[in-house]
């Protein structure tokens, strides 16, 4: 029998860290998952945006094709959508109440979000939008719209994790469209994807300092 | 000083109600999912269950999975009261030292 199944009461001072143990444990519990989501999101970027800066960059030092890299950069965003929302519909498995329908809101909002990206993607370029300009338009645009979802993730979890990402999500984002095609692209990838693994990183320490505590 | 609510001063019971306290104020949770956050047997988290459901701190809900019944539990209005009342009381009595 684990000592803290125990029906007797210990010092005030005990029960006290006791109650704090089990409730940080509890909030550890939900932010784990986020662990795998940002890791996901950091690969898919790093990976995604390398492909496509190095079938454009006329002096990277080899080239795959544009086709090959741009069907990667598909499969990559798409497998990192799926595995997201997945990963966000388990993690209130078991629990009722508001927060599971603010959860499936928020994994939706990232299906909407980047489905309308694309769209108006295709607008553009029925407009007369050059390849070119396209390729400052998605990453931007698509950095854009991750970095507003993780500022409402953090609103929604009271998370400082996803605030500093979205914030910095948002600026490599921006930044980027300035260092024109095909720079952009590397910078996303180093820079945007380099930013979700350091987020992985943070949450990583942060859950190992609370097993320690 | 009131003596602390012996029904919350219990290892076991008191981190029972402080995982339900992490919940939203109409949320619940299933018999399966809180025994896995709180390590429990299901039999020792049963017996818990009872004597705080006993008390009206703790109230189940029977409803169907498909055709697997699920429980899910939650404190009730007065379970919140009494777990605030009795967390305020145990740093009352370590107030005076550091």
């Amino acid at each position: 029998m684990n000592a803290t199944d125990d029906d007797t009461p210990l010092d005030p001072a005990a029960m006290l860290a006791l109650s704090d143990r089990q409730q940080h444990r509890v909030s550890t519990t939900f932010v784990r998952p986020v662990v795998t989501i940002l890791l996901v999101w950091g690969v898919a970027w790093l990976v995604g945006f390398m492909a496509l800066w190095l079938a454009l960059e006329p002096n990277a030092p080899f080239s795959p094709p544009i086709a090959v890299a741009g069907t990667g950069f598909g499969i990559l965003i798409a497998g990192a959508i799926v595995v997201s929302i997945v990963i966000g519909s388990r993690m209130s498995r078991g629990i009722r109440g508001s927060a599971v329908f603010s959860g499936a809101v928020y994994g939706w909002s990232w299906s909407i979000a980047s489905f309308s990206v694309f769209l108006i993607g295709q607008a553009l370029i029925n407009a007369g939008m050059p390849t070119e300009l396209s390729m400052l338009y998605y990453p931007t645009m698509y950095g854009l719209v991750a970095g507003l979802l993780y500022l409402a993730g953090a609103a929604l979890w009271n998370d400082r994790t996803q605030l500093f990402l979205g914030i910095w999500i948002i600026v490599v984002s921006v930044a980027s469209s300035f260092a024109g095609t095909p720079t952009n692209l590397l910078i996303m990838a180093l820079l945007g994807g380099g930013g979700f693994l350091a987020g992985t990183a943070a949450v990583l320490i942060q859950t190992q300092a609370s097993r320690r505590g | 000083m009131a003596e602390l609510d012996p029904v919350i001063h219990a290892q076991a019971r008191l981190r029972i109600m402080a995982t339900l306290a992490t919940l939203d104020a109409d949320g619940s949770i299933a018999f399966p999912r809180l025994q896995e956050l709180l390590e429990m047997t299901a039999g020792n988290l049963s017996t818990h269950l009872r004597k705080l459901e006993d008390a009206g701190y703790v109230a189940q809900d029977k409803s169907f999975k498909g055709r697997t019944p699920v429980t899910y539990v939650y404190s009730t209005k007065q379970g919140r009261r009494a777990f605030e009342d009795y967390m305020d009381q145990l740093r009352e009595l370590l107030g005076g030292t550091p």
